[in-house]
């Protein structure tokens, strides 16, 4: 579904990105894993057309995605939700949903979609005419997982949903994750989080100094010295 | 001072020279008014380069520190005061002005500087106007003695000061540390250069050769409104003659000026009122597409032809290089 | 004695909408594009001509061509934009702020000066029928024109806020000022925001322009006071604010006029930019400065 093929991403004259290769498969539920600066959100962003890349190329649905404008992706059905749970903090949560849908094709099930929403993060329905900036982390993540999601999309990308929340929240936020993608979302999980990710992804992929040093499952890749160490430590 | 930099004071005083013996040599009364608008637009551009282009703060109040001098010097002057005197206090009003409004006003962020002084030059501006409406005129028994040619020499010998000045500033401990201030303020901080120091000294001589620059002015003319200096329009023609000739820049200030009045002239004897279309076109492509001004053209030409010298990244903006890098790194 | 004061007070308020109206327009444009449009003055100036040369021309009654005014203003604005202004668009904030203001510096030139050559620079206003009705009530006179002015501002600043809050357009706007990576990400394509936003901006300097040249009088070097009136309104009240920009408009309508009142009409321009250094040194968000994302 989702290639990545040979590509070098950079900044000004910064390089971040060299020679990264990987590939989604439908239905499949990827991670990610690398340290912090490993150029993971890079990545992302490289997908989502906000950083093009120096060379290589990123087919999505055999569609060249660099020749994308950013803002067409999510048409194209990708849907990123970004670190942190940045939401719209200005806008009511409703608001943060209903832009979320703002692709075509989305908008036109807007209202189907957000009582499917509601029903997966009933916490959201509560707060829909708060202001998004007044929710907690957890319920921000939920709200930004939510709002990915009301572009009804094919590949959602999460970008570390985990970060700075309390491990309570990670589980459940995971246990999300996991239910999502077996309703049959295909699943980009970019995490520093090595062990709730391998506990949660089909494959992984190890990224380090921008580079992709490892590629297996949860077992075979505990052999690689950054996972033993994250996943032990 | 290395060779390059004698080489272009040498230049600097052959050039005054060769312009001194222009009245020995032309009775064309309409050539000798040309070069002191010349001179004049040459000291405006200069000065305002020191703050808006070496220092990066874009000020756009510099018509009032023209407009101080200008009206410090004549009405002293015409008061009977030593011209010496009367230009000397006509730099250096401006210069107090400057001190007053520069600590506050520095503490305006980027944009908010350049509203600031703009909006402190129009109260000047509205504020002579009501108070002095009248027309300042020469007493008649100076108009029948008026004499173009000590009016050239004083203006040719203050712009020549003038360009020496902001030449030295910028080869300086200071003048660095202006350009700091500009590319990264909190990193020139953090190696111990005082921004509000250098920005504060920048504004003061900015505003002291403007203020010079109106002393020029006001002896020059024979008779103008003394609220006419305050009109914004002499910050907007400084601003852009820095900006065409390149910004940041010894030369580029002066190329702008020089090549404002003469296009300016030019076009006002067969196209009338032309002139605004042509540098407001001219001011936006620059502002766009060509950051460090004519000059830059220039030193891409140069590099043209000197490819086998490393170059500096084509993407730094002359500005730079021309400042601070051009130099010759062994001499 | 009392009389004229409230007199005074009255006009001032009536100048003042229409200052608001002019400045919601230059604030919307900076709030969501940071872009410093100095030119904003001669965009007014350019609807004031649109309207008085229809009228001049054709007879067209100085209100039913305010749709026509701010539709040559959207057509400027469409192309100062796609020719200038979105060439700035991926610069950092600061250097965005100040080389669009200097653009905007080299714009405001050559438009003034096509005005002097179009409409040469004599002051214009436009007369008609009913220029010089005015009711009375308790011996104050509310000029016709005057009146009619201020509520088509008050209605159009209205109608802006109600389409940024409730419109679906609005809230991408909305969203793309707070985040435009974020935007972007959820599919706002934040080019054509910017564009609808400075376009608005340009419609309501537009309308602004139209009504000053049926109420007082135009003429080509108006711009600079202008864009200096809404850079002060909109310090005033406050960035991000449109109602509070709005009634930074009617503040400065007043104080401008009992300064006229008290020290004499020369000094009206002197209190606003007077104010405005005040507000700018005690505080730089405005006074009504709640920060909105």
């Amino acid at each position: 579904m989702l290639n990545v093929e040979h590509i070098n991403v950079g900044y000004k004259d910064l390089q971040v990105l060299w020679d990264v290769s990987f590939q989604v498969n439908q239905g499949e539920l990827v991670a990610l894993i690398g340290p912090n600066g490993a150029g993971k959100t890079t990545t992302l962003k490289a997908i989502m057309g906000l950083r093009r890349p120096w060379s290589g190329t990123i087919y999505f649905e055999g569609q060249n995605l660099c020749k994308v404008p950013a803002h067409k992706t999510a048409e194209l059905g990708i849907a990123m939700v970004p670190e942190g749970g940045r939401v719209f903090t200005g806008l009511t949560v409703l608001e943060n949903l209903e832009l979320g849908a703002f692709a075509p094709h989305a908008r036109k099930h807007m209202a189907q979609t957000l009582e499917e929403m509601y029903q997966l993060f009933p916490r959201l329905e509560e707060r829909k005419f708060q202001r998004a900036g007044t929710l907690s982390g957890g319920e921000r993540q939920m709200l930004a997982i939510a709002r990915a999601l009301m572009s009804r999309p094919k590949l959602l990308m999460l970008d570390e949903p985990s970060f700075g929340l309390a491990p309570l929240l990670v589980d459940r936020i995971f246990a999300k994750i996991k239910e999502i993608n077996q309703a049959g979302m295909t699943i980009l999980l970019v995490e520093q989080n090595v062990r709730a990710a391998l506990e949660l992804a089909h494959r992984s992929y190890v990224i380090q100094n921008g580079r992709i040093v490892g590629m297996g499952t949860s077992e075979e890749l505990l052999s690689f010295e950054f996972v033993r160490s994250a996943y032990l430590g | 001072m290395n060779r390059r930099d004698i080489a272009f004071v040498v230049s600097a005083l052959i050039i005054a020279a060769a312009l001194a013996v222009v009245p020995s040599i032309t009775v064309k009364e309409s050539v000798i008014n040309l070069l002191v608008l010349v001179y004049i637009y040459v000291m405006m551009a200069s000065s305002w380069n020191i703050i808006g282009g070496i220092a990066g703060q874009v000020n756009l109040g510099h018509a009032a520190f023209f407009g101080l001098g200008s009206l410090v010097s004549r009405i002293l002057w015409t008061k009977g005061w030593p011209l010496s005197v009367s230009m000397i206090l006509g730099a250096l009003v401006p210069v107090a002005f400057a001190l007053i409004i520069g600590a506050p006003s520095f503490k305006l962020r980027g944009v908010y500087f350049a509203i600031g002084t703009l909006a402190m030059a129009q109260i000047l501006f509205i504020t002579t106007r009501n108070l002095f409406p009248m027309i300042s005129s020469l007493p008649t028994e100076a108009l029948a003695t008026y004499s173009l040619a000590p009016r050239y020499y004083v203006a040719l010998g203050m712009t020549l000061l003038t360009v020496l000045v902001v030449f030295w500033l910028s080869r300086s401990r200071w003048g660095l540390g202006m350009v700091a201030v500009r590319e990264e303020a909190n990193a020139a901080e953090s190696l111990g250069v005082s921004a509000l120091q250098h920005k504060l000294l920048a504004l003061c001589l900015s505003a002291f050769f403007a203020g010079l620059a109106g002393g020029v002015f006001a002896y020059y003319s024979a008779g103008y409104y003394l609220f006419f200096p305050f009109f914004p329009t002499w910050t907007f023609d400084a601003v852009m003659a820095t900006y065409i000739g390149g910004t940041g820049t010894v030369i580029g200030p002066i190329i702008g000026a020089v090549f404002y009045v003469l296009v300016k002239e030019i076009l006002a004897l067969r196209f009338v009122e032309l002139h605004p279309f042509i540098f407001g076109t001219l001011f936006i492509l620059v502002v766009l597409f060509l950051p460090g001004g004519m000059i830059q053209i220039w030193s891409r030409l140069r590099r043209l032809f000197r490819r086998a010298a490393p170059a500096p990244s084509e993407e730094k903006a002359m500005s730079e290089s021309d400042m601070v890098h051009d130099r010759p790194a062994v001499e | 004695m009392v009389e004229t004061l409230v007199q005074n007070i009255v006009f001032g308020l009536l100048l003042g909408a229409l200052y608001g109206l002019a400045a919601v327009g230059l604030s919307l444009v900076f709030g969501v594009t940071k872009f410093l449009n100095v030119a904003h003055g001669e965009l007014l100036m350019l609807g004031g001509y649109v309207s008085f040369w229809l009228f001049n021309l054709y007879h067209v009654d100085p209100f039913v061509s305010l749709p026509l005014a701010a539709l040559a203003l959207v057509v400027v604005g469409i192309v100062l934009y796609s020719l200038l202004f979105s060439r700035t668009v991926k610069m950092d904030e600061e250097q965005k702020v100040q080389t669009t203001m200097l653009i905007g510096f080299g714009v405001s030139l050559i438009l003034q000066n096509l005005a002097q050559r179009l409409w040469t620079a004599d002051d214009r206003s436009i007369t008609t029928a009913y220029s010089r009705m005015s009711w009375t009530l308790f011996d104050i006179r509310f000029p016709i024109v005057r009146v009619v002015s201020m509520v088509v501002a008050l209605l159009l600043v209205i109608a802006l806020q109600q389409f940024l809050q409730r419109s679906y357009f609005g809230k991408a706007i909305r969203a793309t000022v707070e985040d435009w990576e974020e935007a972007t990400i959820i599919g706002i394509d934040t080019h054509r925001v910017y564009l609808v936003a400075f376009v608005i901006g340009a419609a309501f300097a537009g309308v602004a322009g139209a009504l000053v040249s049926v109420g007082y009088s135009i003429v080509p070097s108006m711009g600079l006071e202008w864009t200096l009136v809404c850079l002060v309104v909109m310090t005033l009240g406050g960035l991000g604010s449109i109602i509070g920009t709005f009634v930074g408009g009617l503040i400065l309508g007043v104080a401008q006029a009992l300064t006229a009142f008290a020290v004499g009409g020369a000094y009206r321009q002197v209190v606003g930019l007077l104010l405005f250094l005040v507000v700018l040194a005690v505080r730089p968000q405005g006074l009504f400065g709640v920060k909105e994302g």
